[in-house]
């Protein structure tokens, strides 16, 4: 038996940073099965929360833009989400439609009164909260281009940002990208590559192959043989740090698991639920 | 009732289902071979869970199925040996992937709090 999933095993997985900064990790897991690699890439993706905005009210829309292309466009705008654990999703909120415990509100009144055309960035929205704000790169960056416009014309719009995640809307992803690979020799024949002459010449090495060893071409096919370690490189938006959307998918899996275990628990108890007192009004 | 406090705030189900989890009509008497229908999750849960219920000698047959893309379910089928049963396996196919879980998330600190990897600016 393959014991990798006992606490305290030596067999447990493993975790090697290789480099980190503002917008990427860069790390190899081992030790662990591909599917358990997997499921993390897979909530990396579309399961961790963050903020973004959900809701466009227009007041005045006089740009050569419609309405919904730019509501668009302001939903797809990253926003600094350091402190998406405390907001509730708005389904959970006890509020009719949107409050502070449940959203962030942002507002956006430019009229351009020059001659010239007045460019509208990401980092005008004024928003009601200082932690969840449009993320900038630098200092002096000025965010995303919302529009374009010329004298005369006007855009004032109250936006409401909401937590959500990237399964429901690709906005609330994270992550640009989830690099990942595992076995970079094709030891286990995961892969068959097309090739006109050589696989060799025509598929270079990426370089996790170096980690590795290639498997003797003389020996027999081992058939046996499963994936081990897996090198992945996270890279994010900028609304949570490399390392934070890394932890907190593993959190998001292991609440996942806890959540479908207490329902397993309520499911193989159907007497205690049917003794608990409904406390009709009438009584 | 509110149940909302009660759930966590992490899960990422667009609908809570009523029934997260329950026994598809078919299961044996001594609930050696249960399918299980899982609301809201997919191959994300699925697979990673079918591979830590596998790990358990136990259990003689573990699979699962999305039936069909555009409803939200997996079934998860688990077969056992007549001195355990699904429902036993299920549970400890969960602990042990939750535990694994955990061990990733603390090495990850781990080797964060060392630091020692390249840091670029």
């Amino acid at each position: 038996m393959n014991g990798s999933a006992h606490v305290g095993d030596q067999n447990a997985p493993r975790v090697r940073i290789r480099s980190l900064d503002k917008t990427n990790v860069d790390f190899v897991l081992s030790n662990t099965s591909l599917s358990v690699a997997n499921s993390l890439r897979r909530v990396m993706i579309a399961e961790v929360p963050t903020m973004a905005i959900d809701l466009v009210e227009f007041y005045e829309n006089t740009t050569v833009l419609a309405d919904e292309y730019i509501a668009h466009r302001l939903g797809l705008i990253p926003l600094v989400s350091h402190t998406v654990d405390k907001f509730k999703y708005t389904r959970d909120c006890t509020c009719a439609e949107y409050c502070k415990e449940c959203s962030v509100e942002f507002t956006l009144h430019i009229k351009c009164t020059e001659s010239g055309t007045r460019t509208v960035y990401s980092s005008e929205l004024i928003s009601s909260n200082k932690d969840v704000v449009p993320v900038l790169e630098t200092e002096d960056d000025r965010g995303a281009i919302l529009v374009k416009m010329r004298k005369g014309q006007e855009l004032n719009v109250h936006c409401i940002a909401k937590k959500g995640v990237a399964k429901e809307h690709s906005k609330w992803s994270p992550c640009a990208a989830v690099a990942f690979e595992y076995d970079p020799h094709n030891n286990l024949r995961h892969l068959d590559y097309w090739y006109e002459k050589s696989i060799k010449d025509e598929w270079p090495l990426s370089k996790n192959a170096l980690e590795e060893q290639e498997r003797d071409p003389s020996a027999p096919f081992d058939y046996k043989a499963e994936p081990t370690t897996f090198y992945f490189n996270v890279e994010t938006i900028g609304c949570l740090d490399p390392q934070e959307v890394v932890t907190k998918a593993t959190r998001v899996l292991q609440e996942k698991l806890g959540g479908l275990q207490l329902a397993l628990d309520e499911d193989q108890a159907p007497d205690a639920a049917a003794n608990v007192d409904d406390g009709e009004p009438w009584v | 009732m509110d149940t909302s406090e009660n759930l966590p705030t992490y899960i990422a189900v667009l609908d809570v289902p009523e029934e997260k989890i329950e026994i598809l009509p078919g299961a044996s008497a001594d609930l050696t071979s249960v399918t299980f229908s899982i609301k809201e999750e997919d191959h994300t849960l699925g697979n990673s869970l079918r591979w830590s219920i596998m790990q358990n000698p136990q259990v003689d047959f573990c699979g699962y199925s999305i039936p069909h893309p555009s409803e939200a379910k997996t079934n998860l089928r688990i077969q056992t040996t007549d001195r355990s049963n699904a429902i036993d396996a299920m549970n400890k196919g969960l602990d042990d992937l939750r535990s694994v879980c955990q061990i990733m998330k603390a090495r990850l600190h781990q080797r964060l709090k060392e630091g020692n990897y390249a840091h670029t600016e």
